[in-house]
């Protein structure tokens, strides 16, 4: 008992090891006390701002610690642009505001998450010696940049009204559920729903419970355990059968979509909970059966902002057929860039804009191909395999790490190797054809099953619920088999 | 509070205290089911880690100036067992040389894929300590657990029940040659032996090794420079410095050679 306290405080406050996310304990602890001060609060829509934005504060110093002085900092700034420029006649001043919002908002992004890698790549070309700087990257900067950017865009376009008080644009830019990873919220969605104050109905509430149990079936419980078996793969390129390496880059397949479609169904779910709606962020990508398709449903808050904020900005596809390639293929390339500071980012989104582009060129003789079952799987198959392949260079640690996975694959396989791998990793296997299954029923299963949880008796959700929490216990400790062999 | 909000933060407020008083226990179970729980309690209970490190680091100044005596290297013939994962394949054959060298018999155990959890979970170890009563224990372990998270508290209890069924015998492990930084079983087990007065922990990471074609492995020559500098480090370091001088044969067979494979129990 000597440590009780101590060990409570560490809880509460913020430790560089232990970001505040959704699926850990502490979130649900701090949720189980916030819900009732919200419940209170909601109908004193004043009360009820300035307290979210004290929590989502809070939750984003639990995350990032003094960082949150940041976002405080961030969004102070961008509120008073936004009203000093609805009070500019001039064209230029007006244009000046947005500027000095978006270039200020660039330039902490810039300099929190590229300022290494532009350096990195400054010494490699002048042969200097690179040390780097000591920074720590903000949790969530990259989505909450993005907010502040459409937020400053959205006012000086017309189509949202500067928020009144500061507190109502913080509210905006640190909402908690979205604070982190998304869903990259719009300010001409969400504000207006500051304002209205809806408040969630049962059924909403329970549809937001819902989205947080297959959240935490998606990231705490499958990706969680199959990335274990993924890193291994990752890790040693060519310490495994080709067989191997293959089930490494399926697996990270889905355990990308598991991780980070699951930590936006629980974020949804949060914001629905509290009476807010935010934007779906999937919509069963792998079933896409062409590139265009997949991002259509695939992260869609960033590439509808992308589509938004860079592809119309830059011409589009009014500028004739080249520029429509060019702009695809540059938008691809800065969403590879947001994805992180490092070339293997920027060659994923080049490659996507590559295979963007040939989607479009191609349409005019894909459109005479009949559209059966046959063209169809064979398009998905196509899909599902070039986003995969991609995939290996998004998650290898190096080009060469990349190029030794995708070798080993093809000049390493062995099929007799099947058998031991399934019986050695059964439980990876089961996983997989769990979330396999899952991702191919018809999508108004999923809508059936929410509905029947949102009208089922509470002890049938309390025993969900308890279901799944046990289930992510119970795999947490769990670790998948390592080198099954090893023969000189 | 809102009718709508009520049930729902009941049914959250309710699996939490449940959650909770289930961490109480280690496991518990249904039936012949064992269910694991959360460790709420443990981690509301549990010595913090910034003091842990100052009662590590307070056992590692103990054992650096208790024994200030220089080692006596014990010269009379061992009975080697050597146990551990499949970078047995190529430190055994080394080993076994410098046991024809030396005047000792060595046994090998190499189980494939093999963990300290494991091994901690077995009895193997135990099992071959009382068939070959050896004088001296080897393990190489580590190699398979490199990115295990939160390793310290998963693989504690495993580490210590291996040291356990090693006992009073002298030993030496080997840590895992790195090819990527670990997520602690390096810290774990050293910490461990340093609380054992008869066994010391080599730490192979940060050495260089040239590796087989699996980019882990180290290749046999490496492999044999690898144990080789385990015998070279061995009179100053171990707790109980045994004869290795170096043999002229590169390798050896060791008496016996014993393998398991990755799902045996």
């Amino acid at each position: 008992m000597e440590y009780l306290w101590h060990n409570i405080c560490e809880l509460f406050t913020y430790q560089k090891d232990a970001p505040m996310i959704f699926s850990s304990g502490i979130f649900w602890v701090i949720f189980l006390m916030f819900l009732p001060v919200y419940a209170a609060l909601k109908d004193k829509r004043k009360q009820m701002i300035v307290f979210v934005v004290a929590f989502s504060l809070y939750f984003y110093y639990k995350s990032s610690g003094l960082f949150f002085l940041l976002l405080v900092g961030t969004s102070l700034l961008d509120w008073t642009l936004s009203r000093l420029l609805v009070k500019q006649k001039s064209e230029l001043r007006r244009r000046l505001c947005v500027v000095v919002s978006v270039v200020a908002s660039l330039s902490i992004l810039g300099y929190f998450k590229y300022a290494n890698f532009f350096l990195w790549n400054w010494n490699q070309m002048v042969g200097g010696n690179f040390q780097p700087l000591d920074i720590i990257l903000p949790v969530g900067i990259s989505f909450y940049t993005f907010q502040s950017i459409s937020y400053i865009v959205d006012v000086y376009k017309g189509r949202v009204q500067p928020t009144a008080t500061w507190l109502e644009y913080a509210f905006f830019l640190s909402f908690f559920p979205a604070l982190v990873a998304g869903p990259i919220v719009r300010a001409d969605y969400f504000i207006p729903q500051i304002k209205e104050n809806h408040k969630a109905t049962r059924d909403e509430v329970y549809l937001g419970f819902w989205l947080i149990i297959l959240g935490v079936i998606k990231k705490s419980l499958i990706a969680d355990y199959i990335s274990q078996y993924n890193d291994l793969i990752f890790s040693s390129p060519t310490g495994y059968t080709g067989f191997e390496s293959l089930m490494g880059v399926v697996g990270y397949t889905m355990q990308i979509y598991c991780d980070f479609s699951g930590y936006s169904d629980m974020a949804i779910g949060i914001a629905l909970i509290m009476g807010f709606k935010l934007s779906a962020n999937f919509d069963f990508p792998y079933k896409s059966t062409n590139v265009t398709e997949f991002w259509h449903r695939w992260h869609i808050s960033l590439s509808s902002w992308l589509r938004d904020y860079v592809y119309i900005p830059l011409g589009g596809n009014r500028k004739g057929t080249v520029r429509t390639y060019v702009n695809n293929f540059l938008t691809m390339l800065i969403g590879g860039l947001w994805h992180g500071a490092a070339w293997k980012f920027v060659f994923w989104g080049a490659m996507h804009g590559v295979g963007l582009a040939i989607h479009k060129a191609s349409k005019p003789w894909l459109s005479r191909i009949p559209d059966n079952w046959i063209v169809r799987a064979l398009s998905w198959m196509f899909t599902i395999t070039f986003v995969s392949f991609l995939w290996v260079f998004f998650r290898a640690d190096s080009w060469t790490d990349s190029w030794l996975i995708i070798k080993n694959i093809f000049t390493n396989f062995h099929v007799d190797y099947i058998p031991v791998f399934v019986e050695v990793r059964y439980v990876w296997c089961i996983m997989m054809a769990v979330i396999i299954t899952a991702h191919a029923v018809p999508s108004r299963w999923w809508n059936t099953l929410s509905c029947l949880f949102v009208r089922s008796h509470w002890a049938v959700k309390f025993i969900v619920f308890i279901v799944v929490v046990q289930f992510v216990i119970q795999f947490m400790s769990e670790d998948v088999s390592p080198f099954i062999y090893f023969q000189f | 509070m809102r009718k709508n909000y009520l049930e729902f933060w009941l049914i959250l407020l309710v699996s939490f205290v449940l959650f909770f008083a289930l961490s109480a226990f280690d496991t518990f179970k249904i039936g012949n089911f064992e269910l694991k729980t959360s460790g709420m309690l443990d981690r509301l209970l549990r010595v913090p880690e910034n003091l842990k490190a100052v009662e590590d680091s307070a056992i590692a100044v103990q054992a650096d100036t208790v024994d200030v005596k220089p080692k006596v290297i014990d010269e009379t013939p061992q009975i080697i067992l050597f146990v551990g994962d499949s970078m047995l394949e190529g430190l055994s054959p080394r080993l076994a040389a410098y046991a024809a060298e030396n005047g000792h018999t060595l046994y090998s155990v190499i189980w494939y894929s093999s963990t300290s959890e494991v091994w901690g979970n077995s009895t193997k170890l135990a099992d071959y300590i009382t068939k070959y009563k050896p004088t001296y224990v080897f393990v190489s372990l580590g190699a398979n657990e490199l990115f295990v998270r939160d390793i310290a508290n998963k693989r504690d209890k495993y580490v210590k029940n291996i040291l356990s069924q090693i006992g009073d015998i002298p030993f030496v492990w080997i840590g895992p040659p790195n090819w990527k930084p670990d997520t602690g079983i390096n810290d774990l087990v050293a910490k461990n032996v340093l609380r054992c007065k008869n066994g010391s922990f080599f730490l192979s990471n940060g050495m260089q090794f040239d590796r087989a074609k699996d980019g882990a492995h180290p290749t046999r020559k490496s492999a044999r420079a690898w144990m080789d500098s385990v015998a070279r480090w061995m009179p100053e370091n171990a707790a109980h410095p045994i004869k290795m001088s170096k043999p002229e044969a590169q390798t050896a067979k060791p008496a016996r050679v014993f393998m398991h494979q990755p799902n045996e129990k």
